[in-house]
Formats: structure tokens, sequence, C-alpha cells
């Protein structure tokens, strides 16, 4: 048996977590980090010396102007009939949305699309496109075009539906097992058939999920395509904002922020029904 | 076989079958019809209640569609600030959405929530406020809070960024491995270092990924903020609307589309290289 080495009595260097190198990268880090932020602020002509007294004048500014919020506003008629405009232009842009979305899901699904050479790519950068403009850009160009009211705003938000639900569409169509496809193309059948009978029966669930989700999406947004002259309840917002009706603007958009949360818990509900129906 | 079917106890049980089955189909007739009757209904309001077609022929609008296409270059050059804008907005906006998340995702995982079940509905409450409010909406209390400009941007997409990220880190720590934990806590460590040094490390990964994939959205969002008077792509987007300068505007929205590009492109690698 070895002698145990005797206890150095030099002291122990002090821990650390990060040594030489590794201190001096976080630091050079944290410091480019800090520039970077100081620089942007700059930029943006952001005044730095008034960012501390910031949350007091917000506070202000609410409860001085916008409190209390004017709730006779939104118990008019008007303001009912917009909501009830809201709800049927989400309603009707997801329907028309999700019928255009599926069959391009289907020709931008990597594994399943039917043609890839052509219908691959050029359903991609449908999808992509659309995903990739904003839906209030969307509607600015449609109103340019169609004029105000409930239609823009339907076909906007269409628009932006194709791209949201066609990318989760495709990735749920890429995701299938690919045994009954192989079973159902042995018998011969052609690529709608394939889809028909293989694919439909393995995405349904994961597409009624997508598509109640989309649809509360398609909702939120649906509640401020007004302020750039589609219809519904943002045609109200945008009115009391430029006439500095602060209480009313408080008012709606209390009112938004609750209907928009009930879609949310009935699409939640409705999920959550789905995947346990199907257990 | 015979014997299954001759044997009459079966009967009621078919019957009862039957009975249920009817009523199965009856009510999923009633609710198509329902939906059926639904869309119906919107479509009419939308078509025919809303739109006034004597003033909608295709000839007015493939005109009006016509004049977008005369792209406008002579605005691109001073479209190169705002773009700026339009970047730094989003990702500072990203950064301080990330610092208001870490606590939000604190009170709302269900693991590691200070006060229980108090504390975790708080945070789950905090996080659906924020994902539920357009940021349009968000961008106009903001602008009125804090008046126009880049700030009310920031500050705007900020918060709407917390639902997801404190969302998905909250998940992520709801999954962490106990092992570290446990291990921390065996050697003496407190509450927070072993939020720090257990649960942190473990998260860091889906954090930072989740993080890259919301300063690309807030890129999106950061082009259209200036419509309400917060500055970047948006502001130059309103000023040519406002003077009708249709080729001005498909300018903007080009530009708008290459940094779309450019940030998903970016966020695209910088994600696959973070996990």
């Amino acid at each position: 048996m070895a002698a145990l080495p005797s206890p150095s009595t030099r002291p122990l260097p002090e821990w650390k977590r990060f040594r030489y190198p590794e201190s001096l990268y976080k630091y050079a880090v944290l410091i480019a980090a800090i520039g970077f932020v100081w620089w942007s602020l700059d930029v943006l002509r952001i005044d730095v010396e008034r960012l501390p007294g910031l949350f007091k004048r917000i506070a202000d500014v609410i409860s001085t102007r916008y409190l209390p919020p004017d709730l006779a506003r939104v118990q008019q008629p008007d303001f009912i009939d917009a909501i009830i405009d809201t709800f049927q232009m989400s309603y009707v842009a997801t329907v028309l949305g999700l019928l255009i979305a599926i069959p391009l899901a289907w020709f931008a699904s990597n594994n399943m699309s039917p043609s890839r050479r052509w219908l691959y790519p050029v359903s991609r950068l449908i999808i992509m496109t659309s995903r990739s403009v904003h839906e209030m850009i969307w509607t600015i160009i449609i109103v340019a075009i169609v004029g105000f009211g409930m239609l823009p705003g339907t076909l906007a938000m269409m628009l932006f539906c194709i791209g949201f639900s066609g990318k989760l569409l495709a990735e749920a169509i890429e995701s299938i097992h690919n045994g009954p496809v192989e079973a159902v193309r042995a018998t011969g059948a052609g690529h709608f058939k394939v889809f028909v009978f293989a694919v439909l029966p393995q995405v349904r669930v994961a597409w009624a999920g997508i598509a109640i989700y989309t649809w509360d999406v398609v909702f939120r947004a649906s509640t401020v395509v007004g302020f750039f002259g589609a219809g519904g309840i943002g045609f109200h917002l945008r009115e009391s904002v430029q006439r500095v009706e602060s209480r009313e603007v408080s008012a709606i958009i209390l009112t938004v922020i609750a209907i928009v949360i009930a879609a949310e818990l009935l699409s939640a509900w409705a999920r959550a029904r789905i995947a346990k129906a199907v257990g | 076989m015979s014997a299954v079917l001759d044997s009459s106890g079966y009967a009621d049980r078919i019957s009862q079958l039957m009975v249920a089955r009817r009523r199965a189909r009856l009510w999923r007739y009633v609710r198509n019809g329902a939906i059926f009757a639904l869309v119906a209904w919107s479509v009419e309001a939308i078509v025919v209640g809303d739109t006034d077609w004597s003033r909608i022929n295709i000839a007015g609008m493939a005109k009006a569609a016509w004049r977008f296409i005369d792209f406008d270059a002579s605005i691109l050059l001073s479209l190169w600030e705002p773009a700026l804008e339009t970047l730094l907005m989003a990702t500072l906006a990203t950064l301080l959405g990330m610092f208001m998340a870490i606590p939000v995702a604190w009170l709302g995982a269900n693991n590691i929530s200070p006060l229980g079940r108090a504390t975790y509905a708080l945070g789950r409450v905090l996080m659906t406020l924020s994902r539920s409010v357009h940021e349009v909406v968000w961008a106009l209390v903001f602008v009125a809070a804090v008046g126009l400009g880049a700030l009310a941007g920031v500050l705007a997409m900020a918060v709407r960024s917390i639902g997801f990220i404190s969302k998905t880190v909250a998940e992520a720590i709801e999954d962490v491995k106990t092992g570290p934990i446990e291990a921390m806590r065996a050697v003496g460590a407190n509450r927070f270092q072993v939020l720090m040094f257990a649960i942190i490390p473990q998260v860091l990964p889906v954090m930072i990924g989740n993080i890259i994939f919301e300063w690309d959205v807030n890129i999106r969002r950061s082009t259209i903020m200036g419509l309400v008077g917060a500055g970047g792509l948006g502001l130059a987007l309103h000023r040519q609307m406002a003077s009708y300068n249709y080729g001005g505007i498909a300018t903007v929205i080009a530009v708008i589309l290459l940094m779309i590009i450019f940030g998903e492109v970016v966020s695209h690698y910088a994600r696959k290289k973070v996990t």
C-alpha cells in the first residue's frame, strides 16, 4: 500500500465557475450586449433619462384619462352588431382559408406531395408568402382594392389563415406513419386515393385541433382588422381613437380582451374534447 | 354462428344499440346542420348584407390592383433607416420580453411556483392576458401611455412576447429532471440557487430556441407598429399611404418582405445551431 501524499499546506485556489479564457469571453459578450442595447436606444431616439419615471407616468395617464371606462359605449346596439360581425368574419375566413389550405398543405408536405417538381415548391411559396406578410398589411392592400367593409376583412384573414394553418397542416402530414400509405399504394391507388384513405384518417384529429386553434388566432386578428378599414369592432376602436375619446377606447379594449379570452377558453375546451374523444 | 343469432337474449341489446345509433346519427345531423346554418348566415351577412356589389366590378378592382405594380424605386434609399429601426425594435423588444418572461415562467410552472396554486394561477393569467391581446391593441395602449415613437412599439412587442416565451419556458421547467434539483438541495442550496444552477441549465436550450423564434415573429410585428404611431417601417408605409403613392406602398412592402425573409433565414440557422 503506497503512502498517501502528505496534504499540501498551500491554500486552495478560490473556486470559480468560469476560469480565465471563459471568463474573458463572458465579460466581452456582456459588454458587447450592453453596447448594442445602448447603440440601439440611440438609433431609436429613446430618451434613457426618461425611463426611470416611466411606470409612474403610465399609471398617471391611465388613471386620469382612461379610467373609468365608458361602459355605456360598448352596450350600444351598433357595437353589439360589430361584435357579431367580428365573429362572422372570423368564422367565414377560417372556413374559406382552411378549404384552400388543405389541398395546399397536401401539395406542400414533403412526403406526400403528388408532384415534387412543380406543386411542392409552388405551394410552399404560396404558404410562405401568405405567412410572411402581417395580416394588417394584407388588410390594407385588400381594402385599397375592394373598399371598406366586412368583405376585405374576411379576404385578408383568409389569406392569413392559408399561411398560418397551411404550415401546421403540412407538418401534421409530414409526421404520419408510412405503413398505411404503402398498403394503400400497393393496391394500385393513385395519389388522390392514397390521400383520402391513408393520409386523411391519420391526420384527421390533428387537423381538427389545428382548425380550432386557427379560428382562435383569426378571431384575435379580426378584432383589429377594422382599424385599417375592414369591418368589426376595430372600426369602432379607430373612431374612438381618432376622436380621442379615451374612456371609450379603454372600454372597447377591455371588451376585446374579454371576448378574445372567451374565444380562447372555448377553443381550449373544444380541443380538449377532441383529444379526449379520441383517447 | 346460428346459435348466436338464435339466442333471443341478444335482441334487447341489439335494439338498444340501434336506438343509440339512431340517436347519434340524429345528433350528428343537428350539429352539422347548425354549423352549416352558421356559415350560411355569416356568408349572407358578409356577401349580401355588408357589401355594395354595385360599386365593385372586375375592371375597377383590376385597376386598383394595378396601381400597386408601379414600383417606386426613388424612396428605396430613404427606407434604410426605418428598416434598421424595425430590426432594432424587434431585437430590443425580444430582450425586454425575455427578462419580463422569466418571473412569469417562474410563477406559472406548477413544480416551482413559490406559493403553490395561487401564484400558479397568477402566472397563467398573466400569460393568457399577454397572448390574447393583439399587438395592435398593445401598441395603441402604449402609444397612449408613453407617446408616439419607438419606445411604445418596443414595450408593446415586449409585453406581447411574454406570453409565448413564459408559457414554453414554464412547460420546459415542468418537465425538468429532478436529479440535479435533489443534488443541489442535498448540498444545502436555497431555492434561488436551485433555480439558477439546477433548473436554468436544463431549460436553457429550449429557452434560447424559443427566444430566437420569437425574435423572428417580432420582426414581422414591428413592421406594422408604425401604422399606429410606433416607429419603424410601418411609419414609412403609413406616409406612403397617406400620400396615395401606391408604388411607394409596394416598395415598402417589398422591403418588409426582404426583412422577414432575412429574419426567417437567420432564425432558422441559429435555432439549428442551438438545438
